[in-house]
């Protein structure tokens, strides 16, 4: 049976299919283009075209993601985000006990899985300051790639604002006092991490899964091993709410 | 006759027998007014961060001029014995009983004698009355199980059970009303498939959580205080003695834990609900249900809620939708 998996993210659309528990293919797409170039409006219900997509028609199609309530999707049974991303930590590590701390480009959610199945969770607020899109809109401030600004991790200047509109003038501050651009990166790093440890407050455990788009920062990764004996930066981290959906969907047949 | 207000489930035998009317103060509590309740007592000086039931029970007492009470000083919490203390400034007369911590028979029979001695009341009088009362439990035992068909609500097997506690003042309109959920009940058709849960802890604050559940596609088909003090095992009990020593709540978890292991797998359920009350010693129990219990656990909390919150909700929708899934 093939399942085809989608999270309608808020940067990216991402989407897996699965046949008999294995993944066939994965693809992400900017959400713009997916909406622009990928689905077709027919009677109120949103169409997706598989076949210009490249990929084959589904037993199944399941999707989650910031984007699922406010359209009409055709085709899909549509699951929740907490739900997606535990199924997909849990197909990837195959552990049933552990913290999943999802750190997307516009929100982060942290789950607690025992037994496997949720038992806690916690939602950001409505603010990206502790999100991928921060680390992003401080990348370009920077002028380097996300990439670049993830290496650094060693002697953090101090960017102590809540609010990521602040800590780019707080930045900007550093550059001019003439910090090495190491130790801004690090300080982007930091403050990141420092916005996402009250959320982790409550969820003590030993395992700490990281997935979503930040989950490739080995700093914030090394920052978070000071809370958890274990940190685990999920392959494909970007794409656990996608292969979730189709695990979700392979289990349930 | 008097009123004698109970804090949590004791010999009530013993008080009937004696002519007078018990009356379970935490079922004023819930029925009435909790901020109000609540309020006198944090007037008076009662911390924010202590136990709502504790404060509710204080304000209650006051406000409906109970005068008599039964103090519990074993085998309810330390909260208890401070509140006693408070209560008897106020001049309310305080009636001791304990279940001993050493759980043994002997120590069951001592205390019990003492209490039947303070309400004057012989064994063979109480036995008559542990007789007649037991004819009501058994009544509630079959309402428990027809719960785990399908037939009687979360909510009325919370409720019926719980009221085991008091009776409400009156076993025989008690037995009336019970007659007729039971009767309703008996002519319902078993549902084939429900997702079953077990509410483990001490009766929640708010009192929308089972319908709440109920909403979400799953079904509480075992409560395991509010059983308790319907007494389901009463006719293993030769006597008085016996029914209050066989009786899981005031006594160790591991005792507890030994009902519980039987009582779940008879029951067949999926998952666990644990409620804790805030500021309570008994959220540690949690450690050690969730490690002993081979069960999916939800640990919620409230403080003074008399519905559920935002946060809890979602952390309800999240496991029952996990729990349906397996």
């Amino acid at each position: 049976m093939r399942v085809l998996g989608m999270d309608l993210g808020s940067r990216r659309v991402k989407i897996c299919s699965m046949v008999e528990g294995q993944i066939e293919k994965q693809e992400k797409y900017g959400t713009v283009d997916f909406y622009k170039n990928y689905c077709k409006n027919i009677d109120g219900k949103i169409h997706v075209n598989f076949e210009k997509l490249g990929f084959s028609i589904a037993d199944k199609n399941i999707a989650t993601g910031y984007g699922r309530n406010n359209m009409g999707l055709y085709g899909f049974e549509i699951i929740n985000e907490l739900k997606a991303h535990t199924y997909g930590a849990m197909f990837a590590t195959g552990l049933k006990e552990f913290v999943l701390l999802d750190l997307g480009g516009q929100d982060v959610k942290v789950v607690k899985v025992e037994k496997g199945i949720i038992v806690d969770m916690e939602l950001n607020e409505k603010c990206a300051a502790s999100c991928g899109r921060y680390l992003e809109n401080m990348a370009n401030v920077l002028e380097l790639s996300l990439d670049e600004l993830a290496q650094h991790s060693e002697n953090p200047v101090k960017l102590n604002s809540t609010c990521a509109i602040f800590s780019e003038s707080e930045l900007i501050g550093e550059i001019s006092k003439g910090r090495r651009i190491e130790e801004l990166c690090a300080g982007i790093n930091y403050s990141l991490y420092t916005r996402l440890k009250p959320m982790l407050n409550r969820f003590n455990g030993d395992t700490l899964l990281v997935s979503g788009g930040v989950a490739k920062n080995k700093a914030i990764i090394k920052y978070l091993g000071e809370n958890y004996n274990e940190v685990i930066a999920l392959n494909n981290s970007d794409f656990v709410g996608t292969v979730g959906c189709c695990h979700f969907g392979q289990r349930k047949a | 006759m008097k009123k004698i207000g109970l804090t949590t489930t004791v010999p009530v035998e013993v008080i009937y027998a004696s002519g007078n009317i018990p009356i379970d103060l935490n079922n004023i509590l819930v029925n009435g007014d909790l901020e109000k309740y609540i309020g006198i007592a944090e007037k008076a000086g009662f911390p924010r961060s202590l136990c709502a039931w504790i404060k509710g029970i204080y304000g209650v007492c006051l406000v409906e001029g109970v005068s008599e009470i039964i103090g519990v000083h074993e085998g309810d919490c330390s909260n208890t014995n401070s509140l006693l203390e408070i209560l008897k400034l106020n001049g309310v007369k305080i009636v001791n009983f304990g279940y001993p911590k050493s759980h043994k028979l002997s120590d069951v029979k001592r205390n019990i004698k003492e209490f039947m001695n303070a309400y004057e009341v012989n064994l063979l009088e109480v036995e008559s009355l542990r007789e007649r009362l037991n004819i009501i439990r058994e009544k509630v035992k079959e309402l428990d199980e027809l719960t785990v068909e399908g037939r009687v609500s979360s909510w009325d097997n919370h409720l019926f059970q719980v009221s085991c506690s008091d009776f409400w003042g009156n076993p025989n309109k008690f037995e009336e009303e019970l007659e007729k959920k039971l009767s309703e009940a008996r002519s319902k058709k078993p549902s084939k498939k429900i997702l079953k849960l077990a509410y483990l802890g001490v009766p929640p604050i708010m009192n929308d959580l089972y319908s709440y559940i109920e909403e979400r596609g799953a079904k509480v088909v075992f409560n395991e205080v509010q059983r308790e003090f319907a007494f389901p095992r009463h006719a293993k009990a030769k006597n008085i003695f016996e029914q209050y020593l066989n009786y899981t709540y005031p006594y160790g978890i591991e005792f507890r834990i030994k009902n519980l292991e039987k009582d779940l797998a008879d029951r067949d359920v999926q998952g666990i609900i644990h409620y804790t009350q805030k500021f309570c010693h008994r959220a540690l129990d949690n450690i050690v249900l969730k490690e002993k219990l081979p069960y999916p656990l939800l640990n919620i909390e409230a403080d003074r809620e008399s519905v559920l919150d935002e946060r809890t909700k979602l952390r309800l929708d999240a496991f029952i939708d996990m729990l349906g899934d397996m």
